[in-house]
C-alpha cells in the first residue's frame, strides 16, 4: 500500500511519519514511535485502554486513522511525565489505590486529563460520565473516580505542584 | 496501636509508578528482533470432521514465513489436568467448538498473516452438535470426545442422615438455578511471545498465573522437558482465573520452532471472547431443609456443568460448586451430585470464584427466602448457622480463624439493614430493596494441584542493602508485589524502598504454583515471609561478628541491624552484605525460605480432607431501585465486610473488594455470553457489556481481623470471596423491592418486566390488584 508522509506533534515532539490509509493512530503511536504507554484493549472503540489527546479532545487512537492525526497535536500518556517526575493525576491514581493491573491506566489518565483540563471543578457524575466510555475490570471505578475528585481539590486549592503536561493546568 | 511499619498500611503499589506512567512493559508490548506475527485459522464451526487442509496458497503468499497445522505438532494429546488429556494444539481431524485452533500463519506483519489465514482451504464435514449439558447427557446425543454420556467427570459425596434431617425438618425448599456462562473481560488480551532455543527449547514470554505449572502441561504437548520452557511474566493485564493453561503459548511455539523466529500472537477481543476460557454455566437443583429455629437440617445439590469442547478446570469447578458452601455454615447432613458434560462450546475454566460463586447464588437465595418463610431475620438465620474459630467441618476442613458471625453484625450495621428493609411497601414506579448474602472461601487449594502445596523464596541482600525477592508466585495485577514487599519489609526490618520482588522467570524464580484459589496472599506470602526470616537470621549473624554481640541481643529496623540494649549501635544491611560478599569471593548472601501448609488432599472416595491452610468469609448488603415500567435493576448502594485475617493493606483490599462487586453486579444484572447454536452471539464489548463508571454504585467496606494462625501475620485472601455473595445479594434485593425470585443469571431488565408482566396477569386473572 503507498505510503504517505505526514507531520504531527506528539508530546510536543514535531515527528514525521510515513503512514499508509489504513494505519491506525493507535499503531503509529505504538509502532513507529514506539509509545507503548497507549494500549489497545478491544480495537473497536469500546473500552477506551488507547485513548489519546488529539487537539484537546479524547479520542479513541484505535478509531482515528494516522493520515487523519496530520498536522495534530497529540498528548499521550508518556507525555504526562516530565524527566521522569509524573503528574498530579498520576500520583493520585496511585496515592488513591486507582492502579491496580494497570493496562486500563493511560486510558482512564487521559480521558481524566481532557476532563480536568475542560472543567477544573467536576461533580462526582461529571467524572463518572467522562470516564463512562473507559473499561477497568479491576477497580470497580470508586478509587479511580476519588483520584480525579482529589485531584481536582488538589489543583483548585492551588497546590505547588500543578499537573504538567500539555494544554492545560490540569 | 499496631506495632507494625508497614502491614495494615495504606500503601500505594510499589509498581504503581510503571502502570500509571505508561512505562510498564506487558506482553503486548515486546518486541524482539526478528520477531514474526503469528494469527490463528479458527473453527467456524461447532462439530465437524476436518476432511482436508490444503495450506500451499497460503504458504506461497509473501511475508508468510511458516504455516502450521497438526502434522507440524508434535501430535500428543495432554491437557491441565493429567486425567483428561483431551487437547491438541492444532485440531487433528474434527473441531469440537466455534474457535478451536485448526491452523496457524507467522508472517512479517500481521496484515500478511490475515490475509494468509484467507488462503487456507479447509474442508469441514459437519456433524450433529450439542450445545447443553443437559441435553448432552441423554441417550443419542452426540459424542464430543468419546466419553460415556459425554460425561467428563462424575461427582458424589453424602455425610450425614439427608433423608432423616429432610424429612424431621420444618420447612423444605426445592428449586432449580441457573448460573450463566460470563467472560473474565481482563483488559489485556491472551497472548505470548515465543523465541526459540537451542536444543528444542523455548524462551516465552507470557501472562500467565501459573509459570511454573504450565511448564509440566507445555512440556508434555511440545515434547520437551518442563526445563527446556523458560517462562518469564512480565507486568500482567488481568486474568481472574482465565490465564492459566492457554493454547495460544503452544501455537505460537510450534510457529516459532517451524520458522527459527520469534513469534508473537495476541488474540482479538473477538478471538478472546469466543475461545478463550469464560466461567463454567450451571444447572443447579438445590433442597434444604430448614428448623424452625433457623437451624439448617440438610442440603442436597445436583450440578450439571457445561465442560465446552475441551476440559480446562470444569471437573474441580464443579466439583468445588458441590461442596465448599457446606463449611461456609454449620451443615451436619449434606449430599451432592454432579457432572462436568462435554458440549460444543467454548472450553469452560477459571473464573473468581472456581464454582464457589456459582453456588453461592442459589445457596443464599434459597436461605433468604427460608428467613422469609419462617419470619426469622436474614442476618439471625444465618448467624444461628455460623462458623466460629476452630471448628472442623464434615468434610474435615479446620477452620483456623473466622469472623463470620462479625461480618455479619459488621454489614448489617454499616448499612443500617434494619431500617432500610421492607421498602417495598413503597407505592410509586420506582421501588427500592436491600439484599443480605454470606460467603465463604478458601486461602489456597491442595486439590487443585495434588502433588504438593505450599511456597517458597530466596531472598538475596545485595552488596548495597537492597534487598531482592525471587518467588514463583504470580502478580496478575491484584498487587501481590506490593502486598510481598510490604510482608518481606515487615519480617525483615527493610526499609520498603529497599525491597525490590523480581518478576516471575522460571530459570531463576523458585518453583511455585502462582495465583488461583486466592492463595497468594496466605500461602505466597508465608513463603517470601519465611525466606525473610531466614534472611534476617543471616544479616543477624553477620552484625553478631560485627558487633562482637550474641545474636539474641540484636534486631533489625529501616535496613539496620542495632543493639537492642543502646539502639544508638547501628550497621547497615549494606556494610554487612559488602563484608560478607566481599570476604567470600563475591558469594551471594543469599537466604531461602518455604512454607508447607497443613493441608490434606481430599480423599478421592470419601472427599475427606482440608483443602486450605485457612478460611475466609465475608457478607455483603446491596441496595437496588427497580423501575417498575422498565424493568431496569440499578444498585443505589453497596456494603461489604470480610474476614480477611490481617489486612496487610487496607487499601488494595477495598479495591479488590470494589472490584469484585462490580463484576458481581455485571455478572447479576447485565453479563451474558448469548449462545446460538454453539455460536456467541455477542463477542464484543459493545454487545458483551461489563459495567461501566455508572453502572457501579460506591461499596463500603469493612474488615474483620481475626488473625488467622496459618497466614503470614494472619492475613487470609480476598480475591474470589470479593465476587462469591454478589449476584445473591442482588437478586435478594430486588425480591425484597418487587416480591420476585430469580433464580437464573442473569436478572435483566427483560426478565424483570416479564416477571412483573406475569404477576400483573395472574392477580389479575384472580381478582387481585397492585403488588402484594
Amino acid at each position: 500500500m503507498r505510503k504517505q508522509l505526514i507531520t504531527l506533534t506528539v508530546n510536543g515532539d514535531r515527528c514525521e511519519v510515513a503512514v499508509t490509509p489504513d494505519m491506525r493512530l493507535l499503531d503509529l503511536i505504538r509502532d513507529e514511535l514506539e509509545l507503548k504507554g497507549t494500549k489497545e484493549g478491544c480495537g473497536e472503540g469500546e473500552c477506551g485502554a488507547c485513548t489519546v489527546i488529539m487537539n484537546g479532545l479524547p479520542v479513541n487512537a484505535c478509531l482515528v486513522l494516522a493520515p487523519q492525526a496530520a498536522e495534530a497535536d497529540i498528548v499521550t500518556i508518556e507525555g504526562l511525565t516530565t524527566n521522569g517526575t509524573m503528574s498530579l493525576l498520576q500520583r493520585q491514581f496511585l496515592d488513591n489505590g486507582a492502579v491496580q493491573c494497570g493496562f486500563c491506566s493511560p486510558g482512564m489518565i487521559m480521558t481524566a486529563k481532557a476532563l480536568l483540563d475542560d472543567n477544573p471543578a467536576p461533580s462526582e457524575d461529571d467524572v463518572r460520565d467522562a470516564l463512562s466510555g473507559n473499561l477497568c475490570r479491576c477497580t470497580g471505578y470508586e478509587k479511580i473516580v476519588d483520584a480525579v475528585l482529589v485531584t481536582a481539590a488538589l489543583v483548585g486549592q492551588g497546590s505547588a505542584e500543578s499537573v504538567p503536561g500539555e494544554g492545560g493546568a490540569a | 496501636m499496631s506495632a507494625f511499619t508497614y502491614v495494615g498500611k495504606r500503601l500505594p503499589p510499589v509498581d504503581g509508578e510503571e502502570r500509571a506512567s505508561g512505562r510498564a512493559q506487558y506482553v503486548t508490548d515486546i518486541k524482539l528482533p526478528g520477531m514474526l506475527h503469528g494469527k490463528i485459522l479458527r473453527s467456524p464451526l461447532p462439530h465437524a470432521r476436518i476432511a482436508s487442509i490444503d495450506t500451499s496458497a497460503a504458504e506461497a503468499l509473501p511475508g508468510v514465513k511458516a504455516v502450521a497445522t497438526w502434522a507440524d505438532t508434535p501430535g500428543v494429546s495432554f491437557g491441565p489436568i493429567p486425567a483428561f488429556e483431551d487437547w491438541t494444539i492444532l485440531a487433528k481431524d474434527k473441531v469440537r467448538f466455534v474457535g478451536e485452533e485448526v491452523a496457524a500463519v507467522a508472517a512479517v506483519d500481521e496484515a500478511t498473516a490475515l490475509r494468509a489465514l484467507d488462503l487456507i482451504e479447509v474442508e469441514y464435514e459437519e456433524l450433529p452438535a450439542v450445545f447443553d449439558p443437559v441435553e448432552a447427557m441423554k441417550p443419542g446425543a452426540p459424542s464430543i470426545n468419546g466419553r460415556e454420556r459425554n460425561v467428563v467427570m462424575p461427582f458424589s459425596l453424602e455425610r450425614g442422615d439427608v433423608d432423616g434431617a429432610l424429612a424431621g425438618a420444618d420447612l423444605v425448599l426445592e428449586e432449580d438455578y441457573y448460573t450463566n456462562q460470563v467472560y473474565q473481560a481482563y483488559m489485556e488480551t491472551m497472548a505470548g511471545v515465543v523465541r526459540p532455543e537451542k536444543h528444542g527449547g523455548f524462551t516465552m514470554w507470557l501472562p500467565i498465573q501459573i509459570p511454573n505449572k504450565s511448564r509440566l502441561t507445555y512440556g508434555k504437548a511440545l515434547g520437551v522437558r518442563p526445563e527446556d520452557i523458560r517462562i518469564i511474566k512480565p507486568f500482567m493485564g488481568g486474568a481472574f482465573g482465565a490465564k492459566m493453561e492457554v493454547d495460544l503459548h503452544l501455537v505460537a511455539a510450534v510457529l516459532a520452532r517451524k520458522c527459527g523466529r520469534p513469534v508473537r500472537i495476541v488474540n482479538t477481543r473477538h478471538e478472546d471472547i469466543v475461545a478463550g476460557n469464560p466461567r463454567v454455566p450451571m444447572h443447579i437443583h438445590l433442597k434444604m431443609g430448614f428448623m424452625r429455629d433457623g437451624r439448617f437440617a440438610a442440603k442436597e445439590v445436583r450440578i450439571v456443568a457445561a465442560n465446552g469442547g475441551r476440559t480446562v478446570y470444569s471437573p474441580p469447578i464443579m466439583a468445588t460448586a458441590c461442596y465448599r458452601v457446606d463449611t461456609l455454615y454449620t451443615f451436619e447432613n449434606v449430599r451432592a451430585e454432579g457432572y462436568a458434560v462435554d458440549t460444543n462450546t467454548v472450553p469452560t475454566g477459571a473464573f473468581r470464584g472456581f464454582g464457589n460463586s456459582q453456588m453461592t447464588f442459589p445457596l443464599e437465595t434459597m436461605i433468604d427466602q427460608a428467613a422469609a418463610q419462617l419470619g426469622l431475620d436474614p442476618v439471625a438465620i444465618r448467624r444461628r448457622n455460623a462458623v466460629p474459630t476452630g471448628y472442623v467441618s464434615i468434610h474435615g476442613w479446620e477452620v483456623g480463624s473466622s469472623g463470620q458471625e462479625q461480618t455479619l453484625d459488621n454489614v448489617a450495621r454499616i448499612s443500617g439493614l434494619a431500617s432500610r428493609r421492607r421498602q417495598a411497601a413503597d407505592t410509586g414506579p420506582v421501588r427500592r430493596g436491600v439484599g443480605l448474602a454470606a460467603c465463604n472461601h478458601v486461602s489456597g487449594n491442595k486439590a487443585f494441584f495434588p502433588p504438593f502445596d505450599g511456597s517458597s523464596s530466596i531472598v538475596r541482600i545485595a552488596e548495597d542493602g537492597k534487598v531482592i525477592v525471587f518467588h514463583g508466585e504470580c502478580d496478575m495485577g491484584q498487587g501481590q508485589t506490593t502486598a510481598f514487599s510490604q510482608i518481606v519489609a515487615e519480617a525483615l526490618g527493610a526499609r520498603l524502598e529497599d525491597v525490590t520482588v523480581a518478576e516471575v522467570d522460571t530459570q531463576v524464580s523458585p518453583y511455585g504454583l502462582g495465583s488461583f484459589a486466592t492463595r497468594g496472599t496466605t500461602i505466597g506470602g508465608m513463603g517470601v515471609k519465611k525466606g525473610a526470616d531466614a534472611a534476617k537470621e543471616l544479616l543477624l549473624q553477620a552484625a553478631a561478628e560485627h558487633f562482637g554481640a550474641d545474636i539474641l541481643a540484636l534486631d533489625t529496623e529501616q535496613s539496620e541491624v542495632y543493639l537492642k540494649a543502646d539502639p544508638s549501635r547501628r550497621v547497615s544491611f549494606g556494610h554487612l552484605a559488602r563484608g560478607f560478599i566481599f570476604t567470600h569471593g563475591g558469594l551471594p548472601m543469599v537466604a531461602q525460605g518455604h512454607y508447607v501448609p497443613n493441608t490434606v488432599a481430599p480423599d478421592p472416595k470419601t472427599k475427606y480432607g482440608n483443602v486450605s491452610p485457612a478460611y475466609v468469609f465475608g457478607a455483603h448488603v446491596a441496595e437496588v431501585e427497580v423501575d417498575t415500567e422498565t424493568g431496569e435493576v440499578r444498585v443505589t448502594g453497596y456494603w461489604a465486610s470480610h474476614d480477611v485475617g490481617r489486612a496487610i493493606n487496607p487499601m488494595q483490599l477495598e479495591g479488590q473488594v470494589q472490584g469484585g462487586v462490580a463484576q458481581g453486579i455485571g455478572w447479576a444484572l447485565m453479563e451474558d455470553m448469548i449462545t446460538r447454536e454453539g455460536r456467541i452471539a455477542n463477542p464484543t464489548l459493545l454487545d458483551y457489556r461489563v459495567p461501566g463508571s455508572k453502572d457501579v454504585p460506591r461499596v463500603t467496606c469493612d474488615f474483620v481481623e481475626p488473625v488467622d494462625p496459618n497466614g503470614p501475620f494472619g492475613a487470609k485472601g480476598i480475591g474470589e470471596p470479593a465476587l462469591n455473595p454478589v449476584p445473591a445479594a442482588v437478586a435478594n434485593a430486588i425480591y425484597d423491592a418487587i416480591g420476585i425470585r430469580f433464580t437464573e443469571l442473569p436478572i435483566t431488565a427483560e426478565k424483570v418486566l416479564a416477571a412483573l408482566r406475569a404477576r400483573e396477569a395472574a392477580q389479575r386473572g384472580r381478582g387481585g390488584q397492585g403488588f402484594v
